[in-house]
């Protein structure tokens, strides 16, 4: 999705040059990444935990499996990948802000999860994998935050496996009129006073709300995943299309 | 996604059993890594179990191919717990499994072997004898429950066969009501007669 023109996009609400968000995007996840665990908790009410195990119930994955988890943070599906891929599979997790994935890597760590994963600092937009290389990606939560969607879209069906599939849960737009100004009124009024309250960051807070609001619904971005050559390409909403599962897949 | 909510209990519970029972890990060896899918056509859910020998993943809404895939309804399910009854449902036309057999017997054989100690379990929190004393009880209240379904199984039986001797079956009603309507028209075309002939 090109926002604005080639040199700028957004940032929440604002429109920042391109070359800027990445840096913008970095310093948010910087400040929430201690609590970030506690906060999504707390925000969602546990309901991630949810909406994260039916995407480990639509990736398929089985033993063996070269797994990317993408934009990973603290490590949730690295976890559960980790145990499903066994010995003789692996698991990268990547993300782009280094502070996530030491919070992440110390977690999986604790959990004992240490054969099969790797952790990788990298841009969605420029992977580094050779082509054709991977069984599954799958990115939650962070494909609102990178500043070239169809350009991230395009690297990760570039190292996708043929047969490989691609699952993108994110923050969605709803139809119903009165969750959603429910939702609203959430996000942009007792969110940002959570993360005052628990994280010390109601700004954070504030530029997630936006984000999601920045974020291209359901149909656009299925229609992304088509035009970077997906194929099956379709998505199923929780919580009433607050968050949505895309899923495509590489033939 | 109340789905997704009884999937993360049901993977709660049977992960509680596999920590417990170790003789469930060794039962289930041979499904290690494989995925037994099991659709429940009445309720129109399918479920999935990926066991990788540590852990059992319990998926909801699963879509995706399986090393076994069991189709059939929620009252054959509690019939699955013996596996040499498999193939007498699949002839039966009760179940419908796509994939290799012995996935399903080995889920089916692993749960019907499970013997939970919830006497060794439960000292751990309550001591020994407390422990053993509050299975016993429960043991003992369990046979009571069980004694007097048993008997109020019976009254009830054996009141409705009581009821049955004195009571007249909606037919019988009907029967002797068409009777008695023809003997009455009988008995009008008699009296019909007599009138006639007297006159």
């Amino acid at each position: 999705m090109k926002e604005e023109n080639q040199d700028t996009t957004h940032f929440g609400y604002k429109t920042v040059e391109s070359n800027q968000k990445e840096s913008l995007v970095a310093d948010v996840f910087h400040s929430v990444a201690a609590k970030y665990d506690i906060m999504n908790d707390f925000m969602s009410f546990g309901i991630h935990r949810l909406w994260k195990r039916q995407t480990i119930a639509c990736s398929g994955v089985r033993k063996g499996h070269r797994v990317l988890d993408l934009a990973g943070g603290t490590g949730d599906l690295t976890a559960k990948f980790s145990q499903l891929v066994g010995d003789t599979g692996q698991v990268i997790l990547g993300d782009i802000n280094d502070s996530m994935l030491k919070v992440g890597r110390d977690k999986l760590r604790d959990l004992g999860l240490v054969n099969n994963i790797e952790y990788v600092q990298m841009n969605a937009q420029a992977l580094p994998f050779p082509d054709n290389s991977i069984d599954v990606i799958t990115i939650a939560f962070g494909l609102r935050n990178v500043t070239d969607k169809d350009e991230a879209i395009r690297s990760m069906y570039r190292v996708l496996k043929p047969g490989g599939r691609l699952l993108i849960l994110e923050f969605s737009k709803t139809d119903n009129e009165a969750l959603s100004k429910l939702y609203d009124f959430y996000s942009f009024n007792i969110l940002p006073t959570m993360g005052k309250l628990v994280a010390n960051d109601s700004e954070s807070y504030r530029y997630l709300a936006e984000s999601i609001r920045m974020h291209p619904d359901q149909e656009t971005l299925k229609g992304m995943m088509e035009t970077a050559g997906f194929e099956q390409a379709s998505y199923q909403n929780f919580t009433g299309g607050i968050v949505a599962l895309h899923r495509g897949f590489k033939y | 996604m109340w789905i997704s909510v009884l999937t993360a209990v049901a993977e709660q519970v049977v992960n509680r059993l596999i920590t417990l029972e170790p003789v469930l890990k060794q039962d289930l060896r041979d499904a290690e890594h494989r995925v037994l899918a099991i659709t429940l056509t009445d309720l129109k859910i399918s479920c999935a179990f990926h066991y990788n020998g540590e852990h059992c993943f319990v998926y909801g809404n699963y879509q995706d191919s399986a090393d076994c895939h069991i189709t059939t309804s929620l009252d054959t399910v509690s019939e699955l717990k013996d596996p040499s009854q498999l193939t007498r449902l699949i002839r039966a036309n009760k179940l419908d499994l796509e994939g290799d057999i012995h996935l399903a017997q080995a889920y089916s054989k692993a749960f019907s072997n499970l013997k939970i100690d919830w006497a060794e379990h439960l000292s751990r929190y309550l001591g020994d004898a407390g422990a053993q004393q509050l299975v016993n009880s429960l043991g003992q209240s369990k046979a009571h429950a069980q004694k007097h379904c048993e008997t109020f199984e019976q009254i009830f039986t054996q009141l409705c066969q009581d009821e049955l001797n004195v009571t007249v079956h909606p037919l019988e009603l009907e029967q002797f009501k068409s009777q008695t309507r023809a003997l009455s028209q009988q008995l009008t075309a008699l009296e019909q007669r007599f009138n006639a002939l007297t006159d």
